[in-house]
């Protein structure tokens, strides 16, 4: 059995001070290192609001979250902020490039937040990282500059620059074509393979999801159903 | 520290149009308070130049004495006439070798009458030591007729006397002194002081000559000094004081109080000006940051969401902010000195009277620095609000 890398427990968001709104209802999960985890669900399920929180993005109303075995909750916004770029890789909907960039530095930048300063090792990993993403070619056009594919892309390279143990990814292909979304998906279940990098994916199409390890289906701020597509893990 | 200043670099080169529009403010603010200074800074060096750069700062006369007022003094053994300083002799060296001194000229002087033709004009004697004395008054350069040279017959006369009076060097004068004894002179020279009293009123006599028709055997009437630093003066008037007994020694600022606090709230005004400038500055820095804070907040986020800190995100407008006051402020100077040049030739071929700014490589750099400040704290708002910015709300949005 693989080792357990996140460990959430009762966690609940509660939205608003005058009018409450409970998005998660007490939600415990546990997710193992190096799987391919889809949440799916229906849009006001709760699953954006639980990737977020176990992004460290948004914080918990009540609840605590583990990684490595480490709580996690009570760290402040600093050490969240140093976690997150150690630790996390982010992959959003819109591909949230910075424009004034061109592509290699947009891949950067998380080893430069990390190393406060370039250095060739990393700029040798991010040329492979887009290499591996297949967009060497337009490495220094900004990131303007090219295709919604191409971008994503280019988020993907990003969040892998730091060597992350989880990648957390919301909609990562909600905003593209199939063709492109299904190149965009492949290659993550590729780094999943090569690099045994944990991913969760949220996503709303359950064709995708069917293709992860594990499928967890939200409804209401509850965990509906949890299941692994093959069953060979486990 | 590095990547913060490539995102400050790279968010400033982004919005080119609005960087340019920010920098143009500064400079023109900066080069407004550039000329101003060099401006207000060369006039009143122009004003107290033309005061007192060619006369006496600091003059030592024998000290009042007031026997009314103090009972026990008893002068016996050497009686102290007020129009004499005795041992002046010990005083001049001693003077002399005071670094803040730059120029000590004994002087002897009185009054006396020129007759001429039944009417007579009162002349002003007084007795010099050449070398001494030009360093004050600057004759020797301003000698439009004849010589500088004054010695036991010869005596130099002002420009407007000489045409009142239609005298040329060379010329014997009769001087009735006080006592009614005449006294002959030649003209050796006609000095031109640019000074009208000094012009028609004046006569520099040889020291000696002046002592002996004064009745000043051994004495001087009063020693005049120039100082290195005008503004010093009555610092060092009232050193002066404090070490030789018997005198009293009068400083330019005492005596011209008024030009002072003229000169004062001329500066003051001039600062006035310079600080509204100034905040100007800081208040535009400040807004375009603010918006530039809006614009780029779902950069700040992303960055945020992949590890940048608080701090981390507010330096980045802080440098923005420093960069601007930087370089806006070099332009600025650039364009200010650039403004003076223009002003001077201006009004040289307006036939105005040019006079030199004063354009000081310590106030400009204070210039550049207090703007890099000001467009550092200027920043400190947006870069708050910057660190504050939550990831959530950026990523949320899309």
């Amino acid at each position: 059995m693989a080792d357990k890398l996140i460990e959430l427990k009762d966690i609940v968001k509660i939205y608003g001070k005058q009018i409450q709104t409970k998005v998660l209802h007490e939600v415990s999960l546990d997710i193992d290192s190096g799987e391919f985890l889809s949440i799916i669900g229906p849009s006001g399920s709760g699953k954006t609001t639980l990737l977020n929180i176990i992004g460290t993005l948004d914080d918990a109303t009540s609840g605590k979250i583990f990684f490595s075995g480490k709580n996690i909750t009570d760290m402040d916004n600093d050490q969240l902020a140093a976690f997150r770029n150690n630790n996390l890789g982010f992959i959003f909907q819109f591909h949230h490039l910075l424009p004034e960039f061109t592509c290699l530095e947009n891949v950067l930048i998380p080893s430069w937040i990390k190393e406060k300063r370039p250095n060739d090792k990393k700029l040798k990993r991010a040329k492979e990282l887009l290499s591996l993403v297949g967009l060497e070619k337009v490495m220094n056009n900004k990131s303007t500059d090219i295709s919604g594919g191409q971008q994503q892309r280019v988020a993907i390279a990003r969040a892998l620059i730091n060597e992350p143990s989880l990648i957390l990814a919301d909609e990562p292909t909600g905003n593209l074509d199939s063709e492109s979304g299904d190149q965009v998906y492949s290659l993550l279940r590729d780094v999943n393979k090569k690099l045994n990098t944990t991913f969760i994916v949220v996503t709303h199409d359950r064709h995708i999801a069917e293709k992860s390890d594990r499928v967890v289906e939200m409804l209401d701020g509850r965990i509906d159903n949890d299941y692994l597509t093959s069953p060979k893990k486990r | 520290m590095l990547y913060e200043w490539k995102m400050a670099i790279r968010f400033l080169t982004d919005g080119k149009a609005q960087t340019l529009f920010i920098l143009l403010g500064i400079s023109v603010g900066v080069a407004v308070q550039v000329f101003l200074s060099s401006l207000i800074g060369g006039l009143q060096v122009d004003l107290v130049n033309s005061t007192i750069g060619t006369s006496p700062q600091i003059t030592i006369n024998p000290a009042k004495q007031s026997f009314q007022n103090d009972e026990r003094a008893v002068y016996i053994n050497n009686p102290v006439k007020e129009d004499r300083i005795s041992d002046y002799i010990d005083i001049v060296s001693g003077l002399d070798d005071i670094k803040e001194i730059t120029a000590v000229s004994p002087s002897v002087q009185g009054n006396a009458f020129y007759n001429q033709g039944g009417a007579s004009a009162p002349l002003f004697i007084k007795g010099i030591d050449m070398e001494r004395a030009d360093r004050i008054y600057n004759i020797k350069n301003r000698i439009i007729e004849g010589s500088s040279v004054i010695d036991a017959t010869r005596l130099l006369i002002g420009k407007d006397f000489s045409e009142e009076y239609n005298l040329d060097s060379g010329d014997i004068i009769n001087i009735t002194m006080p006592d009614s004894q005449i006294q002959k002179f030649i003209v050796g020279g006609i000095f031109d002081l640019e000074n009208q009293n000094l012009n028609s009123g004046w006569a520099f006599a040889d020291i000696s000559r002046a002592q002996r028709i004064y009745d000043l055997g051994g004495y001087i009437s009063n020693i005049e000094l120039q100082v290195r630093d005008p503004f010093e003066a009555d610092i060092v008037a009232s050193n002066i004081e404090s070490s030789y007994q018997d005198i009293s020694a009068d400083n330019w600022k005492d005596e011209n109080a008024q030009l002072l606090s003229a000169l004062t709230s001329q500066s003051s005004s001039s600062y006035t000006i310079q600080a509204f400038v100034l905040l100007a500055i800081a208040l535009g820095i400040s807004s375009v940051l603010a918006v530039s804070v809006v614009q780029k907040s779902k950069q700040i986020g992303i960055l945020k969401a992949m590890g940048t800190t608080s701090s981390s995100a507010s330096r980045i407008f802080l440098l923005q902010g420093a960069v601007l006051g930087l370089i806006g402020s070099v332009f600025g100077v650039v364009l200010g000195l650039g403004l003076t040049q223009l002003f001077l030739i201006g009004t040289e071929s307006s036939g105005g009277r040019a006079f030199p700014l004063l354009i000081e490589r310590r106030n400009i750099i204070l210039v550049i620095i207090i703007s890099t400040l000001a467009g550092t704290v200027s920043s400190l708002v947006p870069a708050r609000k910057s660190s504050k910015l939550s990831p959530m709300e950026v990523i949320r949005n899309g």
